[in-house]
């Protein structure tokens, strides 16, 4: 019986780790709140649409905004973008234009 | 819309049920063919095992549905922000009509295999189970059901197409409208409500009779009884228990009182009067069970407990559809009535 | 009561004697429960952020097609827009991509309308006269920048235009403002050589959330090149981007699971002698094959619980402690550029709902059959062998 109620004690006690870690999260989402009240003025300030997570395609950047309805679609999970372009290697014409820094002491 | 996880889940959860009643199935078949309780030879002893791996099977099927109605309900919650027009679970639903067949059979399913279960564990307490043949016929009817179940889950979720219009419960439950749906909130709530009333109170006269006196005609009345109580309540809960519950004569909805806004006041009432009704059907479900000599021990001495079950249950259930109509400050009847 | 408190006792007893056997099994279990989660809960609080962050953003944005391609929207679309009644107010924008060829990073350029005079979330100043510009954190710690540095663009017309950093967005913000640079809009049109009667799309704000797919289908009509793209549809795509992607990542697992169903499985078929024994006199000593059975729930239910509780656990530290370091590039996709975020946690019952079906469901099928052919085992022929 020893084992059995030892056993018990350290299920109890998980669940109510689970249980704290749950509450945690619900009292972190509270205040974060703040933060997404900031978050939500600025992309009302600036319109924003979507959010900064994948920029390497247009449709990955703006999600939302992607084209659903032309023939030749842009978006992901766009049918015809798959097939062929796995077959057809890249065209290297990509655009020129780069990013320099120019320091603060250099520049003044 | 398969690749969503509770869809997954839900699916997972529907096709491992299915094989194991399968194999339920498949054992049960074998153990009918061959089942000669007079005989004590090898092949007999097997089917003895078998089945006891039946029941395991089953008592296992039976948990992953209740698990998997619940997921079910929250999934079609989780869903609902897809779907313009959805504000809950009602929305979802509505989105393709398959859904409300998949709700039904999981009602039906969960009661099946409840009984199937109790009447199982009931049948093994004895020495010649004489269940035996009735239980693997019903077992025999539950599987196809299980398959309709997933088969049905497979096509609601892929016919759902987040760019449909649906409706909510607001326009499905509004009055004026018609349909079935705008019926059951159509009725006058002072009409339900005495229904509701009436029946909640036969209902407990009738345990009460039960369990003062072992007629038969008791538990037929009971049973029927209960299957109407059940019945009403589910009009009753679209009628008038969910405006009471959400304070607002125009809201409808059966799910909304699952939601965290409500404190999930839902779980306590729906568990309540599934418990309630599984267990008052059960005394007349069993009556013809009592004519068997092997049997009637083992019903007489549970059935006690199921009554009190039972009583417990419809009390919860009556505790929680009087509470806001005896101390809420919204009233339905502008005075009249509550 | 007692006799089930025996059972699991001694279900205990006899998971400690394999030692080595129920670890593995435990351990492996623990980890796809941790692996699942970790991806129900990742997906599931970047949908949370993007629900709360994106529902203030413009109710309705109206692009304009042309020859089947996005274009810009000229100055005056804006005058039937805001005829309509309902429509509070009509806002060009003006926004466009940038390449830099040589960390082959995609940044976004956004033009800064006159108003509003602050800017929240921004350290430093608003840009305000040409050569100005605000920067998100991301590119500012991928070039290695900070406030008061320029940056040498090229512009349309191929010149080199140096612009000076006045602003750098706060930390918090990664997830909206990681690649932007913000322009005075007059000097993003000239960046862009775009003429001053057109934008890059309209950003309308109504009165009336409610009334919005009524205004599109008027957008459409009274403009019918245009794209009205309303705030539901975009908070939309997001909840499926990330269903999508945790429906993908769980269906990839399922792989996993079913490997480890296998093994359960494998293990729990192949008993040894010694366990088959030990059933054996258990049953001579007068154990019932539904107690064998009960003994072998109970062992599964040890199991179950402690991988499921330790997975679950694991899984919340992995995702919220660390950051969920090891999805994060699953997640990620090619992106040069990916924001760092802080997650803020959205478990709830549901996610523990669905990670229970897909685990513990999964073992227990596979596990009954094998426990019942051991709960049969004849005491008998165990004893003579």
């Amino acid at each position: 019986m020893y084992r059995a109620h030892l056993f018990a004690f350290c299920l109890c006690f998980m669940t109510v780790l689970l249980i704290a870690l749950i509450l945690q999260g619900f009292r972190q989402a509270v205040d974060q709140e703040v933060h997404w009240e900031g978050q939500r003025q600025l992309v009302s300030q600036l319109g924003l649409t979507d959010l900064a997570l994948w920029s390497e395609a247009r449709y990955t950047r703006h999600i939302s905004q992607a084209d659903l309805f032309t023939p030749f679609q842009n978006m992901p999970g766009a049918p015809d973008l798959f097939p062929a372009g796995s077959i057809l290697p890249p065209a290297f014409s990509l655009p020129q234009t780069r990013v320099e820094v120019v320091r603060q002491e250099s520049s003044q | 819309m398969i690749l969503h996880p509770g869809i997954l889940a839900l699916l997972l959860g529907s096709a491992i049920t299915l094989v194991m009643c399968l194999q339920a199935a498949r054992l049960g078949l074998e153990v009918l063919a061959h089942w000669d309780p007079t005989r004590s030879d090898e092949r007999q002893l097997m089917l003895e095992r078998k089945t006891d791996l039946i029941s395991t099977l089953m008592s296992y099927a039976l948990g992953f549905q209740i698990v998997a109605g619940l997921l079910y309900l929250y999934t079609l919650e989780d869903l609902h922000r897809l779907f313009i027009g959805a504000m809950c679970a009602t929305g979802t639903l509505n989105a393709n009509e398959i859904g409300w067949m998949v709700l039904l059979l999981k009602i039906v399913l969960f009661f099946g295999a409840a009984f199937w279960v109790h009447f199982n564990q009931l049948d093994l307490r004895t020495e010649d189970t004489p269940l035996m043949r009735a239980k693997f016929r019903t077992l025999l009817a539950l599987v196809p059901l299980l398959g309709l179940d997933l088969y049905l889950q497979v096509a609601y979720f892929s016919g759902l197409n987040p760019e449909i219009i649906t409706s909510c419960c607001g326009s499905l439950f509004r009055l004026g409208n018609t349909g079935v749906a705008s019926d059951l909130a159509g009725q006058p709530p002072g009409q339900t409500m005495v229904v509701f009333f009436s029946l909640a109170t036969v209902q407990l006269v009738l345990i009460g009779f039960c369990l003062r006196k072992r007629t038969a005609i008791g538990r037929y009345l009971l049973f029927v009884s209960t299957a109407f109580f059940f019945l009403a309540t589910l009009v009753a809960v679209v009628s008038f228990i969910s405006p009471y519950i959400y304070q607002m004569p125009t809201h409808h909805c059966p799910f909304d009182m699952l939601q965290h806004h409500y404190n999930y006041i839902g779980y306590p009432f729906y568990i309540a009067l599934f418990t309630g009704v599984f267990f008052g059907l059960l005394p007349g479900l069993s009556l013809p069970g009592v004519r068997i000599a092997s049997l009637r021990p083992v019903i007489e001495r549970f059935e006690h407990r199921w009554l009190w079950i039972s009583l417990v249950a419809h009390l919860i259930v009556l505790l929680i559809v009087l509470w806001p109509i005896l101390f809420s400050p919204f009233k339905l009847f502008g005075g009249a009535f509550g | 009561m007692t006799r089930q408190w025996k059972l699991l006792d001694y279900a205990l007893a006899s998971l400690l004697r394999r030692k080595g056997k129920n670890l593995s099994i435990l351990v492996i279990y623990t980890l796809t429960v941790a692996t699942l989660a970790s991806v129900l809960f990742l997906t599931q609080s970047l949908r949370q952020e993007a629900t709360k962050v994106l529902s203030g953003g413009p109710d309705l944005v109206v692009q304009r097609l042309m020859a089947g391609r996005h274009e810009l929207v000229p100055l005056n679309y804006a005058d039937p827009i805001r005829k309509l009644p309902g429509v509070k107010s009509v806002q060009p924008r003006v926004w466009g991509y940038y390449y830099d060829s040589l960390k082959k990073v995609n940044l976004t350029l956004m033009g800064l309308p006159a108003e509003p005079e602050i800017l929240v979330l921004l350290e430093g100043e608003r840009p305000s006269k040409g050569q100005e510009i605000a920067v998100g954190r991301g590119i500012a710690d991928t070039y290695g920048f900070g406030v008061g540095d320029s940056l040498l663009l090229i512009d349309a017309a191929g010149e080199k235009q140096l612009y000076r950093i006045t602003g750098l967005f706060e930390t918090g913000s990664d997830l909206l403002t990681n690649d932007l640079i913000l322009f005075p809009e007059a000097e993003l049109r000239r960046f862009f050589a775009m003429p001053t009667n057109r934008a890059t799309d309209l950003a309308v704000s109504v009165y009336n959330p409610r009334e919005v797919a009524t205004l599109a289908q008027k957008v459409r009509y009274h403009l019918p090149d245009s794209r009205p793209i309303g705030k539901t549809e975009i908070l939309h795509t997001y909840d499926t981007v990330f269903h999508w992607r945790s429906g993908m990542l769980l269906t990839v697992s399922l792989a996993a699971l079913i490997a480890f169903c296998i093994l359960a499985w494998d293990k729990a078929t192949g008993i040894s002698a010694d366990e088959r024994r030990e059933i054996g006199i258990l049953k001579a000593v007068g154990w019932d094959t539904t107690d064998v059975l009960a003994l072998k729930f109970w062992e599964g239910l040890a199991v179950s619980l402690v991988a499921f509780l330790l997975g679950t656990i694991l899984a919340w530290t992995h995702t919220y402690v660390f950051g969920a370091g090891l999805l994060a590039p699953v997640i990620q996709g090619w992106s040069v550029l990916f924001p760092d975020f802080d997650l803020t946690p959205s478990v709830d019952l549901y996610q523990l709902f669905i990670l229970g079906m897909l685990t513990v469901t999964p073992y227990i099928a596979c596990t009954v059959i094998p426990s019942w052919k051991a709960a049969i085992t004849d005491p008998d022929s165990v004893m003579r062998s």
